[in-house]
């Protein structure tokens, strides 16, 4: 999966999403999402993908659950279960594959998606761990003064001001810091920026698009 | 007062292991903890705080186990000071900022004034009780986190790196309100590299690399261990050069003030 | 002709606080100058300045001229002031944006459009030149605060700035990663003469490689010197003297107690060599 460009796995997520959508029959979903798990045992992501995932069938098996309790139609909770999972699944596949930057180029080179919009996605991402990280440091800092969150509803949504309003601040300043340091790197000059990345497409990724048009025409075929 | 029995501590694929410590530290001792980054001092003293919990081992405060504490309840007997204070900052007054801990820990509110007023007096803080905690300067901010431990009537002050990025003024203020409170009876254990500020403060100082303890004595004792440099540490400037002018008979001093006095005597001929 | 150079500039935030007031400055090309000063002094001020953030990115009123490099700091873009100016902040971790090692250097190479196949070459280079040779493919939050700023000064360096600033760069390190910080700085300054500007409350560690001292006082600039000339008006006029590094508060005490008049030391050693012969020349006199 990792030598597969960027671009054909954006349209690879894309078709998927399609036929998770169109395809009505279990066996055919199932057939789906098994060949995304063994897309991703062969990528060879990194456990916490696979925790994610885990997480994701527990989710979708209580999703199964609340449909059956309402329609008494198994049939049909499974199906709702099996496409939210297919269609998840290739969001995994295409995060836990594919570098920011990469993906960045692609949508700014192949999607003309503006640099800017590109970046704030990828960034946004990239941040995420960082913020879980101070959430907890700034919990352990006010541990020390004694926080706990303890009461009713009300006492403990007023004792998470203890942790919001400092995580609030660090993100404020923390952008603000951004935003200059970017500025200070040369990040305004729009004209001239290049991609270190090479996103080209190869033969591979022209056979992998040919044969997703081709399964999709076959879907198409077989329920109209 | 606090006892570590081979406390072993591992985290993952972490660097920030502790392997095997033990000490004790008694009441009213100032202990400076030194060594490298990533040698394990801070999560040292995370594990004292019960931010973390050892892997094997045990720590004992005043000689019960310290294996079901959670750093809420420590926080009444250990105060923690971050290197961080603007993670803690988050009311609309100095006042209330330090008031917010005793509130935690259930004190009555005639008691709550007395121990604010206290901690801010010792900080050199009472003329800013009303100011907004965030337009303080870095130094001031730093001198609030001591005043929101103090007020919790800590018996021990764990500090971690109080005076980096802090000025000249600010760093001797500090030091100044460490020796004060030690004189008070208050137990210090001091994280730092700055070995000017550990010989001017600490009597005891304990070394740790690659999260084993391999010091442990008096803070003179440390200077003279020829072990210093493979530490990562360095000595005091004066001591450097009172050992360099040994040969005149210059006797080895971490005090600028008695090592100039002493060169000037041999240079009179006294 | 200096590089830096400030004529009558004041500057505040928000009128009418001044955080610079009226700062005449002069900074020689290649040289190694350390802003010294209380906190709230304008040191980072100063800093931002000399990258044309202060007055452009964070706005508020300016007055009189402030050049670097013959550019008008406050006409010319910051991404074209970025060419020649380098600035590494105090919160440095944040001027962190990509996933890896080689791309976080990259991203400022492709900034400036530089070609791939080149990136590619210059990043190998300069990532040796700091010390972070295999960790080209290392996520960047996994790297230690260390790594993570030689990180940035790498990223910094690889678009070949002909001013280096430094806004507290080792508030975070520990006495031998404040030592091999400063020998790089000083190797870069002398090998490709930088001109090198950093910020810096622990002026001992500066001492061996500094040649001015600039202080600064509530927004003033009392003086720029040598480091004798500004160690030795801190000390007479009684500014800022808790800063004087222990090694020269001995200087200065020797020489109010004696009629010597010292060198001005960088160093422990070189102190007391120069007091070893002192005692020696006493010692044969005597004899």
């Amino acid at each position: 999966m990792r030598t597969i460009a960027p671009l054909t796995k954006l349209i690879f997520t894309v078709f998927v999403t399609l036929w998770a959508i169109m395809l009505q029959s279990l066996p055919a979903l199932t057939l789906l999402i098994l060949v995304q798990v063994i897309m991703l045992i062969f990528s060879k992501v990194g456990k916490t993908v696979f925790k994610g995932i885990a997480s994701l069938f527990v989710f979708a098996g209580m999703l199964a659950g609340i449909q059956y309790v309402f329609n008494q139609d198994i049939m049909l909770a499974s199906v709702t279960a099996a496409k939210m999972s297919a269609m998840t699944l290739v969001f995994f596949l295409l995060l836990s594959t594919t570098r920011m930057q990469d993906l960045s180029a692609a949508l700014v080179l192949q999607c003309h998606m503006p640099y800017e919009y590109a970046f704030m996605l990828t960034t946004a991402l990239r941040f995420i761990p960082d913020f879980l990280a101070e959430t907890k440091a700034i919990q352990e800092a006010q541990a020390c003064r004694g926080y706990t969150i303890e009461g009713n509803i009300l006492r403990r949504l007023l004792s998470y001001m203890a942790i919001i309003k400092p995580l609030v601040l660090k993100a404020v300043t923390k952008s603000e810091t951004m935003a200059l340091s970017l500025e200070l790197r040369g990040f305004g000059n729009k004209k001239t920026r290049s991609f270190g990345n090479d996103v080209k497409l190869n033969l591979s990724d022209y056979t992998l698009l040919l044969s997703m048009l081709m399964i999709t025409s076959y879907v198409v075929a077989k329920i109209y | 007062m606090l006892e570590l029995k081979h406390v072993i501590f591992s985290y993952k694929a972490q660097s920030t292991t502790i392997q095997d410590v033990s000490f004790t530290i008694k009441a009213g001792e100032f202990v400076g903890i030194v060594g490298q980054n990533g040698s394990g001092k801070t999560t040292l003293t995370r594990l004292i705080m019960t931010l973390k919990k050892p892997t094997s081992g045990e720590l004992y405060w005043q000689n019960s186990s310290m294996k079901n504490a959670v750093p809420a309840k420590m926080a009444q007997h250990i105060g923690y000071i971050f290197q961080n204070p603007d993670r803690q900052i988050f009311h609309d007054t100095v006042f209330e900022e330090v008031a917010y801990g005793p509130k935690q820990l259930g004190f009555p509110s005639e008691k709550i004034n007395n121990v604010v007023d206290e901690a801010l007096e010792a900080t050199g803080l009472s003329h800013l009780a009303k100011a907004y905690p965030l337009s303080l300067s870095r130094g001031q901010k730093q001198r609030l986190s001591i005043a929101a431990a103090l007020s919790m009537q800590p018996k021990m002050l764990i500090l971690d790196e109080p005076t980096s990025g802090q000025d000249a003024c600010e760093r001797e203020k500090i030091l100044k309100l460490l020796l004060k409170l030690l004189q008070n009876g208050t137990t210090i254990l001091l994280v730092t590299h700055d070995m000017e500020l550990l010989a001017q403060s600490a009597n005891r100082a304990i070394v740790m690399l690659h999260g084993r303890k391999v010091f442990d004595g008096s803070v003179s004792e440390l200077f003279q261990n020829s072990q210093l440099v493979a530490w990562g540490l360095s000595q005091p400037a004066s001591l450097k050069i009172s050992k360099m002018l040994a040969a005149f008979g210059v006797a080895p001093t971490c005090s600028t003030q008695e090592l100039g006095t002493n060169i000037v005597e041999l240079w009179e001929g006294k | 002709m200096a590089i830096i150079k400030a004529e009558n500039f004041s500057y505040a935030y928000k009128h009418p606080h001044k955080v610079l007031d009226s700062i005449n400055l002069a900074v020689e090309p290649g040289s190694f100058s350390v802003i010294i000063g209380p906190s709230g002094a304008g040191k980072t001020t100063l800093c931002l300045a000399v990258a044309g953030a202060v007055p452009q990115y964070f706005g508020g009123s300016s007055a009189g001229a402030f050049e670097v490099a013959g550019h008008d700091i406050r006409k010319t873009p910051m991404h074209t002031l970025a060419l020649t100016v380098g600035s590494v902040l105090q919160d440095y971790e944040t001027q962190l944006v990509a996933m890896t090692v080689e791309e976080e250097v990259a991203f400022s190479l492709e900034n400036q459009g530089i070609d791939p196949a080149e990136i590619q070459l210059r990043v190998t280079k300069i990532l040796a030149k700091v010390g972070l040779t295999g960790y080209e493919k290392s996520e960047v939050a996994s790297l230690s605060g260390g790594q993570k700023q030689r990180l940035i000064l790498a990223s910094i360096l690889v678009t070949k700035p002909k001013i280096l600033v430094l806004d507290e760069p080792t508030s975070a390190l520990d006495p031998q990663g404040i030592a091999s910080l400063y020998r790089l700085l000083s190797a870069l300054n002398k090998e490709t003469a930088m001109t090198i500007l950093v910020v810096e409350h622990n002026i001992a560690a500066t001492l061996p490689y500094a040649d001015h001292f600039i202080l600064l006082a509530n927004g003033a600039l009392i003086k720029n010197g040598t480091p004798d000339e500004v160690l030795s008006l801190m000390a007479k006029e009684n500014i800022f003297c808790e800063a004087i590094p222990p090694l020269w508060q001995l200087k200065f005490f020797l020489e109010s107690h004696t009629n010597l008049k010292l060198e001005a030391w960088d160093s422990e050693e070189a102190a007391s060599k120069e007091l070893t012969k002192l005692l020696q020349k006493k010692v044969s006199g005597n004899a």
